[in-house]
Order: structure tokens, then sequence, then C-alpha cells
């Protein structure tokens, strides 16, 4: 049977989300009519663009370009800090609305979502059903978004990619020559900074001239993505909508300093912030993990990890921060860093324990401290207690975002 | 070199020897068996982690010694007729095989090269019976750890102290422990590798025949009456596994063994897809209630025993149970809980022949 995939992308995300509370909240200028972005802060070196508006993109201002280089392009432009904890208040709301319509709804980026319609469309037809959407995201939620429509999810979010905002596209299988076929290579999923220089070597500049390459060709090129590119360039994908239901595979938590870390001392403090707050969100989810990850990057950009597995899984701060500490000491250069990251995987329900011989017998007076500060947060919030190691050390007691509790498209295909 | 055997005695010394062989190593002659006529026949294989020299009734003996690859010769073996096998080593390492009808000639190597089993010092040897040990190694090598960050706990430690000689294996989730009496007044403590324990397990036959085991600082010798088995030792001081045992029990049953084994696993039947679920033991009033309850089903089953302490209900990993319950052949056997959460011992009614020790999981509510 033919499935019915909608994707549905918000314009925009953080900027129309910071726009229409703005507008809730009295401001009388709605930003996505003025040339403005979300960006990082330029003081703690995260100053690049995350989002922008439809103006700003006149003005050829690109996400992820630094602002200094996005304010040279357009010297009034109006550069807003991100709030992410009203980013996903915002996407839960769109997810909230979206499962009105199909119990399967996968949250696939903060501001991107599939919904698999299949069966959930008997009084009206799919494109009224995704007309519909669109409309009530605008008139409902405030902001718009691209809902693309077709039979698989390459081609939902390829449809989602046309024309943009607030408006609904279709590419069934027999509009691909038509509709995506025309579009440049680099618009095509996966197809990215690393692929491409491949591709145009090949003298492939369009998905059309992708999709009659010779998948033999492709092959010896790209290894196995070269068939996977060209699946996609005939828009063939048969990954199934995956309700998320929150099933968190990983927890991880990074940072890109403000300063160059050159010692160990702070990279510790900044690990042991890292997981402080790793570690509550593990908490939060009623989870252990078994597999701690810790991930670097230097000056240079260059990044590398390393990670261990436990005998038994654990939610302890402090076991996991022990962990992240010996691996730092044995896989740090002793180069500037500049940024430091900690992921916490292969979970666990904490429902059920299996003790062992090695069970710290501190750990139990651990996990009741952990329990306790935990609640205090709760109540009286995160920075209601911190551990004496952080005042005046300039690094922040509990550091990374909020906002990296879905996992990317790449890990579920 | 020549000598006459039979099929069968060849077949034996070649399976067994073969145990120490390695399939794919750097150097040839490693992947050989050593075989050596003197006054009696002698094969020889060696891996260095363990080594094995298995002694074979020949006649017609002329001296000499040469290397066979092990496969091919072991392969060719097998597949002879049962009758009478004629070795004989001629010109340039080639080794003749006659049986029969049947007749090969195949490469040999220099036994010059073949690195000998070594000279353990005889510091200080026990011996039991064949049976005993085996049954002993049966009863500890499941608990055995594969945990390669913990290397000593992926051997059993063989401890002889006072008159007791005992076997120990420990994964951290459980321990399991078989004890015996011997003659002899020595001590010594070695952590033999497991792997190596599986194959001597193998090659014990089930007879009252005594073994000698030796122990020196890195080596363990295995002695049979034609047999000679040398095993490294791993490195490292093995747990004070004592320290875990406890010595306060809540509460303490008697319960007969077919029936708490064949309940648990009854009982796990409905964990088997999931293993995350435990299966749930409750003791009140003489009876032990065995429950699970999984996303697929829930499961029941009650079992009169006796029991002395308080009420109590813990949760358990049903395969750790299992484990030590499939290896137990007395009738009854005391289960003693330390508490919900704390270590839980399996004992025989009467005597301390064996001790298994399980750890339960933690449920939270």
């Amino acid at each position: 049977m033919e499935r019915i995939i909608l994707h549905v992308d918000v314009n925009s995300a953080y900027l129309s989300w910071e726009a229409v509370y703005r507008l809730q909240h009295g401001a009388r200028i709605d930003l996505r009519t003025i040339p403005s972005v979300i960006g990082g802060d330029e003081k703690s070196r995260r100053g690049i663009v995350l989002a922008k508006s439809i103006p700003a993109k006149k003005y050829d201002i690109q996400t992820g370009e630094t602002l200094w280089s996005a304010r040279s392009k357009c010297p009034n432009l109006v550069v807003l800090p991100p709030s992410y904890p009203l980013y996903l208040s915002c996407s839960d709301a769109l997810v909230r609305l979206l499962k009105k319509y199909s119990p399967k709804v996968e949250r696939y980026s903060g501001d991107e979502c599939f919904v698999d319609l299949t069966g959930c469309t008997q009084k009206k037809t799919a494109e009224e059903t995704a007309w519909e959407i669109k409309e009530r995201c605008r008139t409902e939620l405030g902001f718009t978004v691209n809902v693309g429509l077709s039979t698989n999810k390459l081609l939902a979010k390829m449809a989602s990619e046309l024309e943009k905002p607030d408006k609904m596209h279709t590419m069934y299988p027999h509009e691909i020559p038509e509709k995506l076929w025309p579009m440049p290579v680099r618009k095509l999923f996966l197809s990215g900074p690393k692929t491409l220089p491949k591709l145009y070597k090949l003298n492939i500049f369009t998905i059309g001239q992708l999709a009659h390459a010779s998948p033999d060709l492709l092959q010896h090129h790209l290894k196995s993505h070269g068939l996977t590119i060209w699946k996609y360039a005939n828009g063939i994908d048969d990954s199934p909508v995956v309700p998320d239901g929150r099933a968190v595979k990983g927890i991880g938590n990074s940072t890109t300093t403000p300063f160059d870390v050159d010692s160990e001392k702070e990279a510790l403090l900044y690990l042991l912030s890292l997981t402080e707050t790793a570690a509550m969100r593990l908490r939060s989810n009623k989870m252990l993990a078994r597999v701690v990850t810790v991930s670097l990057r230097d000056t240079n950009l260059s990044f590398y990890s390393h990670q261990r597995r436990l005998v038994s899984p654990t939610d302890s701060t402090l076991l996991l921060y022990r962990q992240a500490k010996s691996l730092f000491k044995e896989m740090w250069r002793r180069e500037p860093l500049r940024h430091l990251g900690v992921h916490l995987s292969d979970l666990v329900e904490n429902k059920f324990y299996q003790t062992s011989f090695f069970d710290d017998t501190a750990v139990s007076r651990q996990q009741a401290i952990d329990k306790t500060i935990d609640e205090i947060r709760a109540s009286y919030g995160a920075d209601a207690v911190v551990r004496g190691l952080f005042p005046h050390s300039g690094i922040p007691p509990l550091c990374g975002g909020v906002y990296e509790a879905f996992p990317t498209m790449r890990s579920l295909l | 070199m020549k000598f006459v055997c039979s099929k069968q005695d060849l077949v034996e010394a070649v399976t067994i020897v073969q145990k120490a062989v390695m399939a794919k190593v750097t150097l040839p002659v490693l992947e050989g068996i050593y075989i050596e006529a003197g006054e009696k026949v002698k094969l020889v294989g060696n891996c260095f982690d363990l080594g094995i020299e298995y002694t074979l009734q020949a006649d017609d003996i002329e001296k000499g010694s040469i290397v066979v690859n092990s496969r091919i010769f072991g392969d060719i073996v097998r597949r002879l007729p049962d009758s009478e096998v004629f070795i004989q080593v001629k010109d340039n390492f080639v080794v003749a095989i006659e049986c029969l009808n049947s007749y090969f000639e195949i490469k040999g190597l220099s036994a010059e090269g073949y690195p000998m089993l070594p000279e353990v010092d005889e510091e200080s040897k026990i011996s039991i019976s064949q049976n005993t040990l085996r049954d002993m190694i049966r009863k500890t090598i499941y608990a055995i750890s594969d945990d390669e960050n913990r290397r000593i706990l992926t051997g059993s430690l063989m401890e002889a102290a006072a008159g007791d000689f005992n076997i120990v294996s420990l994964d951290g989730f459980r321990l399991a422990s078989a004890k015996t009496m011997i003659k002899e007044n020595v001590s010594f403590k070695a952590v033999i590798p497991g792997k190596n324990l599986n194959e001597i397990q193998k090659i014990l036959e089930t007879t009252d025949d005594e073994i000698k085991i030796t122990l020196s600082k890195n080596q363990a010798l295995f002695e049979m009456e034609n047999c000679r088995i040398i095993s490294s030792l791993l490195d490292g001081e093995y747990m004070n596994y004592r320290s875990f045992i406890p010595e306060q029990y809540e509460t303490v049953i008697e319960v007969n063994v077919k029936d708490i084994t064949q309940g648990i696993e009854r009982a796990s039947l409905i964990t088997s897809d999931d293993k995350r679920f435990p299966v749930k033991l409750n003791i009140a009033d003489n009876k032990l209630l065995i429950t699970t309850n999984a996303e697929v089903g829930i499961s029941k089953e009650e079992i009169e025993v006796e029991m002395d302490g308080n009420d109590l209900t813990i949760g358990f990993n049903p395969r750790y149970l299992l484990d030590s319950l499939k290896v137990i052949d007395d009738e009854n056997i005391v289960i003693s809980f330390s508490s919900s959460i704390g270590p839980s011992v399996i004992r025989p009614v009467s005597g301390d022949k064996y001790l298994f020790m399980v750890l339960p999981v933690r449920m939270s509510n």
C-alpha cells in the first residue's frame, strides 16, 4: 500500500518563534519582516547565525556564518540571542498539533517533524489534510510552516524544501522528473560538503543527473553512500516514521568554551559541569547509562573522542564524572581546547538494577545526594545548589544546552 | 622415526593435544603437533598459554622426532580405517602414514624449532580424583567473567590451604565455589585462565583415577596417567571473595532443588524476550512465591519451603540462579538471603562442598 507521509518544517524556526513570542509580549515590530537573525553569544565565541529572517536571506546571509560576516553584509541587522526553553515549548506545541492527525509523529529535529498519515485520512484527501495542518500552524500556533507531502520521508522532505514560506507542496513519484530532478544536487538530503566535490568531479550538478548516473560508478567513487544518494535522487526511501515517544538513545552535553582551555584543572571543571547537567537529565529520564564518551575539539577545530563501557550502568554524577575524568586524562594531547563534550549512551531504565560486587558502597549515599540536589534544583532553580569548586573559577557550574534531546536523522536512517 | 599404533589411540591422542594448538599463528611450527618416538611415543601441542603432552601406546618404535601440521594430520588420522596405523619419517621431513590400503605422505617440519613444554618446579603438589576435579570445574566455570577489563576474573582461582582445595569463579554479579579435602598439607593460590580450564574439563575422564596438580609461580601442571597439561596463570591478585560472603542472614529457606529450578525456568519464559525483567521471589508462611511481570504477561508459582527468619521479597536475574541450580546434584538446598538488596547464598543442607552466591536485582517501586 502507498504510504502518505508529511514533512512539516517550521520556516526560520528559531526566528519565527522568537518573533511570535515577542509580538505576544508587546513588541511592535515583527522580526520576520526585517533583516534579523538569531545568533550565539560572540563574547563566548558562539557568534554564528542560528536562524535568519527572509529579509535577511536577501542579503545573502547564511545559517552558520559568523555574525561579524553577517553584519558586514547588512549593517543594520538585528541580532537576538537564542532562548532554547521557548523553542522547546514551541516545538512541543507543534508535535501536539500533529498528533491530532496521526499517532505516528516523528520529531526529527526541533523544527522538523515527519507524520505518517497512512490510514488517517478518511474524511479529507491527503492534500486537504496537509493544507489544513499548514493553516492551523499559522492561525493557532502563530508561526508558518512548509508542508511536504509524498509517499516516503525523503520525497516529503524534499517537497517541503521547495518554495518557502507558508507553502504546501506535493512530490509524488510521478512528479520526480518535474520537481526533484531540476534541483541542484546540493539540495539533496545527505549530499554535504564531503560528497559534493566528488559529485561535481563526476559532472553531476543536478539531482536528475545523479538519478541517471550509474549506481556502480557512484559506488566506486563514494562507497555505499553513493548508492544511498542515488536511491534518494530516484526518490527511493523506505525508512519508517518512528514515533519517538521520546525514546532517548543517548544524552549528550557539550559546550564551546569562551576562552581556550589549556589547563587540566579547567578542563576537568568543564567536564564536571557538563556531566552534572547530563546526569541530571539522565536521572529525570529515569535512565541509567552504561557508556561514557568524552569528546574534545582543539583550537584548530580538529575533533576526537574516547569512550568507555562501565561494568554496571549508573546515574551517579560522581561515577560518571570519574569515568569522564579518566577518559580525558588518557586522551588529552595537552593542546588548547575550545569545545568539550560528555555523552552518555547505552541507556537502560532505572527500574531494575543488577547489583554487583563492584558497586561502591558509597554510591548509595551519592545517589541520595544526587536525588536531594535534583529536588532542590527543581524547586529553587538550577543555581540554588552548586559545587564549591565552581565559584570564582570562571566556569559555569551547570554547562551545556537544553536542546540536544533529539536524535538526528542520520542516526535513525 | 617410525612406529605402529592403533587408529583409535592415535585419534584420541591427536584430539587431545590439538586443544593446545592454535589455528592461525605466525610461526608454522606452532600450527604443528610435535611427535617424538623414544621408549614410548609422545605427542605435544603447545600454544604457550596451554601445553598438552600425551603418551601413546606404540610398537616397533624407531627413535626420532618430527612436527606435523595439526589440521591436516588430524583430518587424515580421523578418516583412516579402524586398524593399525604405520607412521614413518622419510627423507626431507616427509611423513608417511599407512593404514590398510590407504597411504599418505605429508610434509613435516624439523622438530628442532619446536618449543618444548617448560619444566614445572614441583613445589606444591596435590592429588585428587579426576571425577572430583571435573565436577568442581563444572560447578564453577560458568561464573567466570568475560570482561577483559578485569582479566583476573576471566579465570578461576585454585586455592589449597589446611587440607582443603577450593575452586572459585566470580564475575561481579555472582560467585561459584566448590571444595574438596586433600591429604597434602600444602598451601597455594593460582588463577587458571577460563578457556584452559574448559579444555581441561573436556580431557578429564569419568574415573576415580588420580590427577596430580602442581602449582608453581607462573604455571600449573595437571598430570594424569598418560597426559600432562601445563597451563599459564593469570597475573594479579584475585579478589578477596570471602569478604563478600555475608555472615548475617535475614531469611533462610530449605527447598527442593527440582521444584525451585523448574519453577524459575517456567517463570523466566515470561522474561525471555526482554532480559531486563527479573524474577521476583516472595517468601512468607513457609511458602516461596515465584512471580514475573513483564510486557508480554505475568507468571505465578508457589512452592513449599521450610523457612526461618523474616518475610522477604527479592528480585533476581533468573539466569544467574539457574546457572547455579543446574549444577547441583543434591535433592535439597539451603538458600540464605542477607536482605532484599544484599547477596544471597546457596549451600548444601549439610557440609560445604559448594557455595554459590548471587547478587539481586534492585527493583525500584
